[in-house]
């Protein structure tokens, strides 16, 4: 039974750069957690202090009941995967994998037959003998999984073990490791930049940025209910839409751009203190696949949607769905590292200019670039947000 | 037209690098048949002339005899001084370089800075303190008085230092700590197996360094028993009565003798090198690529 804590957990390095601020986050026993960010958020710094290969500036670590504050790292009883594998190019792929073992002088036979097992699992029976340096990526991904999981540790780090890998091999690696991590039942901290990854591998995901944990919890409520304008961007590709708006008298309207929405009552009553914000700036939000096209009539629910207009830019086909940007005269609204730079997010589309929106729709949709189309949603599917603060408007 | 500038160029090179090739390879040639000449037919023969067998064995065979085969013993010293300078100086150098690239701690720039300055100090300057110094604590005529000051060797620490910190990323040896290696396992399990390019480029800078070294044991040592091969070189071209008419006392070298021992004194570093080469070319490439 081995949860590991943080406490107020902050890093200063030493030119005085704070790369995490007091971090809260508990991890429990067997449960695997996405920590994710963009680039340069302190991911990474936040799991070197829990493996212990940075000092703690103040806080506190524990893994079970343990403080682990100034326990050194091979004390911890801890895996790591780095993400440049840091393989022992020295050494053969079972060397590497035994390398722990024998490090804790276990005995020669068992060695043999633990890493026999492990590269099995793996599929790496067949390099066993070779060097990380006569390896392809993948495999070298996955001799560095080997030696983490050999070890049966009380946590598995990793860091963005996936990030080297193309595409196709990152898909399929990753329900690899996840499958491998519920097996094992081994608490674990996954460091990631993609957002996809994030949704689709955790038990719950952790949401940082510039060194601050923004929120933590499963990863659907994270897409349904973000705390702030920041995650509602960041999760979800495309990425959510989010326009400046503000709010009419009574908060019964809409104003966006030039656009006029009116707002139906439910709005309010499911969030009352919207009303303060009435005459007032707000940010709202809408993911891209909550829009549609609006038909001639209104649909059965026609009083729980509203619309509005945009101009078609471009029009990309994903084959299962097409991508429709359009522009409107509302300003977009982008927080700050928004968004990964990594490929696999600009092939999802969201390639999107400032000032422009998507929407995600069936590929037998009928639009033309240059149109100008009416696009309607649910009102249940909107989201507000403070302007000033960027906190999500929930009640 | 074009065809006829490329011939143009080449034999241009070709000439050129010919040119180069006699100017450096003539006096090895000359110097390999010295031996099997007279001292006569040497200084007026042709000289690409090959002589006999028989000249070339009795040279052989004064050469060795001389002194009570003092060839022998000067090579005997030549290898236990640069080996044992070798061995120190691999000892201190590596975990030096180590530790500069890998350790934080207070004077750290400064150290690199004076390991850098002390590597383009021409060792000759040192050699007359470092008599002084040996002097003081009756070290001078010993062996040690040569093999310490060979076993200084920043060259060494300044490769060992650009290697661990261009060839060695900080997150493999944090994956050794992780994986369980206590601070000298991780020097001793993973930093030091893949310093073997750097190993055998050090080896070899101070394998010819200290083998060549002519003017510090000829400082240090006294003793004509003590002599490495260049000190005893010099000795042979004092009893040479070409080079030093005034010899009297000694048994008298002559040329193609002399000549054996010239190529007796370069043959180590020869082998050492075709030995070393492959590793050598690995060592000067490390860096260059990120593994
Ligand atoms: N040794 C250091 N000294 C000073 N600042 C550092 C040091 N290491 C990292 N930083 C800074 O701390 C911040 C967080 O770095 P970290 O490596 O944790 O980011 P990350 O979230 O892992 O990013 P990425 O997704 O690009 O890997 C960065 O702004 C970085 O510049
Ligand atoms: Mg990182």
């Amino acid at each position: 039974m081995c949860p590991v804590t943080l406490e107020k957990l902050t890093k200063v390095y030493p030119n005085g750069y704070e790369a995490v601020h007091e971090f809260d986050l508990e991890v429990a026993d067997g449960e695997f957690m996405v920590l994710v960010g963009p680039s340069g958020c302190g991911k990474t710094t936040a799991m070197r202090m829990v493996a212990g290969l940075e000092q703690i500036s103040s806080g506190t670590l524990r893994i079970g009941d343990r403080i682990m504050n100034d326990v050194s790292p091979r004390d911890r009883d801890i895996a790591m995967v780095f993400q440049n594998y840091a393989l022992y190019p020295h050494m053969t792929v079972g060397e590497n994998i035994g390398f722990a073992l024998k490090m804790k002088h276990t005995p020669k036979q068992e060695i043999v037959n633990k890493v026999r097992d492990t590269a099995e699992i793996l599929g790496l029976t067949e390099w066993i003998d070779r060097k990380p340096g006569q390896l392809s990526g993948g495999q070298r991904q996955r001799v560095a999984m080997g030696r983490a999981i050999v070890r049966e540790p009380k946590v598995f780090l990793m860091d963005e073990p996936l990030s080297n890998l193309d595409a196709k091999l990152r898909v399929q690696m990753r329900a690899e490791v996840a499958r491998i991590q519920r097996r094992l039942g081994v608490a674990t901290i996954y460091v990631t930049h993609d957002q996809v990854e994030a949704m689709t591998m955790g038990d719950r995901v952790a949401v940082m940025r510039a060194g601050v944990l923004l929120q933590c919890d499963k990863p659907q409520r994270i897409y349904d209910s973000p705390v702030n304008i920041f995650v509602a961007g960041f999760m979800g590709s495309p990425s959510m839409n989010l326009f400046e708006a503000s709010l009419g008298e009574g908060a019964r309207s809409l104003r966006l751009g030039s656009q006029e929405i009116v707002l139906p009552a439910s709005v309010l009553a499911a969030r009352p203190s919207l009303v303060k914000y009435a005459n007032n700036e707000i940010v709202i939000g809408v993911r891209p696949e909550s829009l549609a096209m609006a038909g001639p009539k209104r649909s059965a629910s026609g009083n729980e949607t509203v619309q509005f207009e945009g101009d078609v830019d471009l029009i990309e086909a994903l084959g299962s769905e097409i991508l429709v940007h359009f522009s409107t005269d509302a300003h977009r609204v982008e927080a700050e590292g928004m968004y990964s730079d990594d490929a696999e997010g600009l092939e999802a589309g969201s390639i999107t200019r400032p000032g422009d929106g998507v929407a995600r729709m069936a590929p037998d949709t009928q639009v033309t670039i240059g149109s100008r189309i009416k696009l309607q949603m649910n009102t249940k599917r909107l989201y507000f947000f403070d302007a000033v603060t960027g906190l999500s408007i929930e009640e | 037209m074009r065809l006829f500038n490329r011939i143009w160029s080449r034999t241009f090179a070709y000439v050129v690098l010919l040119g180069f090739t006699a100017f450096f390879v003539v006096p090895v040639i000359w110097l390999l048949l010295s031996p099997t000449k007279t001292d006569h037919e040497l200084v007026v023969g042709n000289p690409f002339a090959i002589g006999t067998l028989h000249n070339l064995s009795h040279a052989i065979h004064v050469m060795f005899t001389f002194e009570d085969y003092a060839l022998l013993n000067w090579l005997k010293n030549s290898a236990i001084y640069s080996f044992g300078g070798i061995v120190i100086a691999l000892a201190c150098s590596i975990p030096a370089g180590y530790g500069l690239a890998h350790t934080q701690f207070i004077g750290r720039r400064t150290l690199l800075g004076v390991t850098l300055f002390v590597m383009i100090m021409p060792a000759t300057a040192l050699v007359l303190p470092l008599f002084l110094e040996a002097n003081a604590v009756h070290a001078v005529g010993t062996p040690w008085s040569v093999i310490l000051p060979f076993s200084f060797f920043p060259f060494g620490v300044y490769l060992a230092y650009i290697f661990y910190s261009s060839s060695v990323p900080k997150d493999l040896l944090a994956a050794a700590r992780i994986d369980g290696c206590n601070e000298w396992n991780v020097f001793r399990r993973v930093a030091l197996p893949l310093a073997r390019p750097i190993i055998a480029l050090v080896t070899f800078f101070a394998f010819v360094a200290n083998w060549n070294n002519f003017f510090l044991p000829f400082v240090m040592l006294p003793n004509s028993t003590n002599y490495p091969l260049p000190v005893g070189l010099q000795d042979l071209l004092a009893a040479t009565p070409a080079f030093n008419p005034g010899q009297g006392g000694q048994v008298p070298i002559y040329r193609p003798e002399l000549a054996i021992a010239t190529i007796v004194a370069m043959a180590p570093v020869l082998i050492v090198f075709l030995f070393a080469q492959r590793s050598l070319v690995s060592g000067m490439l490390a860096g260059a690529t990120k593994e």
